[in-house]
């Protein structure tokens, strides 16, 4: 037993160093040629034989997930050489099932930006080719911006392309007001809340009007958005119809009222004094807590600390709340000490 | 006696051949995802991905607990990340140091009462602050509970719709998010957790500085052994492991997960020793159980260098830590092994950490004295010993040089000198390194046994004062 042990122990050693070796080298030659090519200036251009090569490589159905890598790449080395195949072979990788695949391929388009890449990436929107949220970063990054050609998303059998129709819209005021209006009141709620999000950078009595209406809409990710954009939009007017959400069960619609109401700042405060005596604990700790954050208690702690108006937030904000407004104003009375 | 002898060194034998067969077979099927995530990694868009608004905003939350030396500069080089939307949640775990005032100096902090969730249990919260300077900074000073706990809490407060819980002694790559979130961003509904590579150094914050390509590996032979056994686990474990999705440790120090995917499984568990391990075998069981199409990835990208203990002693409570929680959590999941409702988490990744991680320590023990046991009868010669010593320390060497050259391909980012020395300590590693995680393992596999939970904390590193 002892001989057997001894020989099998030895080959394996014999293997194993080998592998080590050779490993080893690999790595430090893969590095020093690797340095050396960055060394250079690099060059783009292919020879017509590798090109070949490259435009055969992509043109393949490849089985295996190694061959739709090298695939992409090869497309990739093509792009960067501006060989004129280029748009015909972007439209084949497109169509791989693989949709990381197909995503790569819209880096690729979104690299090119031409006008015709364009088209090609609203297209592969529409189809659902590689990932929609990849293909709408790339077209709002591009220039000349897609602008109209965005317009028809809106009306898709797709509520999916009709999200992103709505999401991508942002950018562009003057576009798609009236379907966007119509959309606020379409089926799918992710639509109505891609829809309110884009209303949201707007303006307008008609704009308003449509997003107070979602503020009570059946879905609670439509009220989130909704409260932001009416915040916005419509700023203090809006400000005693998003208090109400304060009282909200979801933790993410309050959020969103008290981030709309933070943003109205000193001209929220009558709306936020009235919730303090509301049934609803949710509604006076939110209320309070954005009086705190615009500012108003620190200017009632310095101005008149014996305020009953004061004692009322207080009582609405509990024990810490008080602790923290008195502690951040005996550090501004500690800084000015310092200063003076 | 002699018969017996014979028996257990066979069994040891094939234990080692059978473990050595997996690891071959793990690091080809690694080098594999390698491939995949190099090239889905270089055709990444990252500089628009970096500006876009349909990039998933995220929350990082940070367990601080007597990290004073750390905790400032960690903590920016979170709020520094390249990202178009996140937040930093520091916790300050009810620290006994001066973690909390480091925090206040250096982010101007003024306390703020926000009215959270409470959808995760967790000590009680005595104030929280937000920065002057900073409005994504958040930190909470809570009544110590342990990283679980402090995990809770920042998850109560997290405003986003991922979480990335990492280590307040972890120093990040700039794009770390970006490269972590790049797969998310593609496919939210099944994607839940990703986790990615990471490295170990006894100054990460040096580690880090320098530019891709010139950054050096700490090559202290302790802290240089580390930086093998981390790359060995990601390159040629994790990534095969996240292939045949069974990916099932999200390492502490950056996880990224899906809160809703937190929030259903009742956020971190309290009563394990440690929290990332068994949150990831109680997501898998839970998703796998009610039949959910879900990925839990680990991506090939560096994104960080967390600070690893720089004596033998700091080394061992770790590690000893370490074995002590994958014993917990995988006896606590018995029932997912070798069941076919858990897929290959239930046949393949249960196993795997049932038989090559908890069992371990006792097969190579055992191993070790029937070894010397049978030289000592005569039935084998010391030269057998060291021809088996020697092999498998080469097989170690050989697995450690395919995990360097993955790495390599991967990120070019250390000087070619480190690379060579790295390559030249691995054949050692076998003798000098592996004794010591031995002996932790065993520590960890004890405690284990004796229910300890205790967490071990090592001394920071020292550093000269800033």
């Amino acid at each position: 037993m002892d001989a057997l042990a001894l020989r099998v122990a030895v080959a394996v050693l014999a293997v194993a160093l080998l592998t080590w070796l050779l490993l080893s080298l690999t790595v430090l030659l893969g590095r020093l040629r690797y340095d050396r090519q960055r060394e250079r200036p690099r060059s783009s251009a292919l020879d017509a034989r590798s090109a070949e090569r490259l435009v055969r490589r992509v043109r393949s159905r490849p089985r295996t997930e190694w061959g739709r890598w090298r695939r992409v790449t090869a497309l990739q080395r093509l792009e960067r050489a501006h060989h004129p195949a280029v748009p015909q072979l972007i439209r084949l990788v497109l169509h791989d099932p693989h949709a990381r695949v197909a995503s790569a391929a819209v880096r690729t388009l979104g690299d090119i930006g031409d006008d015709w890449a364009i088209d090609i990436l609203i297209d592969a929107l529409r189809r659902g080719q590689g990932s929609r949220s990849r293909i709408a970063a790339e077209l709002e990054e591009l220039a000349p911006a897609p602008g109209q050609r965005l317009v028809p998303l809106l009306r898709d059998w797709n509520p999916a392309v009709r999200f992103w129709g709505a999401t991508l819209l942002r950018p562009y005021p003057d576009l798609g007001e009236a379907t966007l209006i119509e959309l606020t009141w379409d089926p799918d709620p992710n639509v109505r809340a891609a829809v309110v999000e884009t209303l949201g950078t707007r303006s307008g009595k008609a704009v308003g009007t449509a997003l107070l209406a979602r503020l009570d809409d059946t879905e609670w990710f439509v009220r989130v958005h909704a409260a932001r954009a009416a915040g916005h939009v419509l700023g203090v007017e809006a400000a005693p119809t998003i208090t109400r959400l304060l009282a909200e069960e979801r933790w993410w619609v309050r959020a969103a009222a008290k981030d709309a109401l933070r943003g109205m700042g000193s001209e929220a405060v009558p709306a936020l004094l009235a919730m303090l005596g509301h049934d609803d604990l949710f509604a006076r700790n939110g209320a309070a807590e954005v009086l705190q954050d615009i500012g108003f208690v620190d200017f009632l702690v310095l101005d008149n600390p014996r305020s009953p108006l004061l004692e009322r937030i207080y009582a609405a904000g509990g024990e810490r709340y008080r602790d923290a407004a008195e502690a951040r104003v005996d550090a501004i009375a500690h800084e000015e000490a310092r200063v003076a | 006696m002699t018969t017996a002898l014979v028996v257990i060194v066979l069994v040891c034998l094939a234990y080692l051949l059978f473990t050595t067969v997996v690891y071959v077979t793990l690091t080809v099927i690694g080098a594999f995802e390698s491939f995949v995530r190099r090239h889905e990694s270089w055709s990444a868009d990252y500089e628009t991905l970096g500006m876009s608004r349909f990039t998933i905003p995220v929350s990082i939350v940070v367990p601080a607990f007597n990290e004073e030396r750390v905790i400032a500069a960690t903590t920016r080089s979170m709020l520094d990340l390249d990202y178009p939307e996140h937040e930093v949640i520091v916790v300050n775990d009810g620290s006994s140091d001066g973690t909390l005032a480091a925090l206040i100096e250096a982010f101007d902090l003024e306390p703020y009462q926000t009215f959270v969730r409470r959808v995760f249990p967790h000590n009680e919260v005595r104030a929280m602050y937000r920065s002057t300077a900073h409005p994504n900074l958040v930190v909470v000073d809570k009544v110590n509970g342990g990283k679980a706990d402090a995990l809770n809490a920042a998850l109560n407060v997290a405003r986003y719709r991922y979480v990335c819980g990492v280590d307040a002694d972890t120093w990040f790559d700039r794009k770390a998010l970006l490269k972590g979130m790049r797969l998310v961003v593609q496919d939210p509904a099944r994607v839940i957790g990703v986790t990615s590579h990471m490295t170990t150094a006894r100054k990460p914050e040096e580690a880090m500085a320098p530019p891709q390509g010139r950054r050096r590996i700490d090559l202290h032979p302790l802290m240089a052994y580390q930086h093998l056994d981390f790359l060995r686990a990601f390159f040629n474990n994790r990534t095969a492991w996240s292939r045949g999705n069974y990916m099932l440790c999200s390492p502490g120090a950056f996880a990224i997960w899906r809160r809703d995917v937190l929030e259903e499984v009742g956020g971190y568990s309290q009563t394990f020793t440690c929290e990332d391990i068994e949150v990831t075998f109680r997501i898998h069981e839970k998703y796998l159980r009610e039949g959910r199409d879900y990925q839990i990835l680990c991506l090939t990208d560096n994104v960080a260098t967390t600070e690893g203990p720089d004596t033998v002693g700091k080394l061992v409570s770790q590690r000893e830590r370490w074995q002590r929680v994958i014993a917990e959590t995988v006896w606590h999941y018995r029932r997912m092994w070798f069941n076919r409702r858990y897929k290959s988490v239930g046949l393949v990744g249960a196993p795997f950490y049932l038989l090559t991680e908890v069992l371990a320590p006792a097969f190579e023990v055992l191993g070790l004295v029937a070894l010397i046991g049978a030289i000592a009868l005569g039935l084998f010669q010391p030269l057998t010993f060291v021809a088996m010593v020697a092999a498998v320390a080469f097989v170690n060497a050989a697995l450690t040089a395919s995990a360097i050259y993955f790495e390599d391909m991967q990120s070019r980012t250390y000087r070619k000198r480190d690379l060579l020395v790295l390559l030249l300590y691995a054949p050692l590693d076998f003798v000098v390194y592996r004794p010591i995680i031995l002996w932790a393992r065993l520590k960890g596999s004890w405690g284990f046994l004796r229910g300890d939970k205790s967490w071990n904390k090592f001394d920071r590193n020292v550093r000269a004062p800033a």
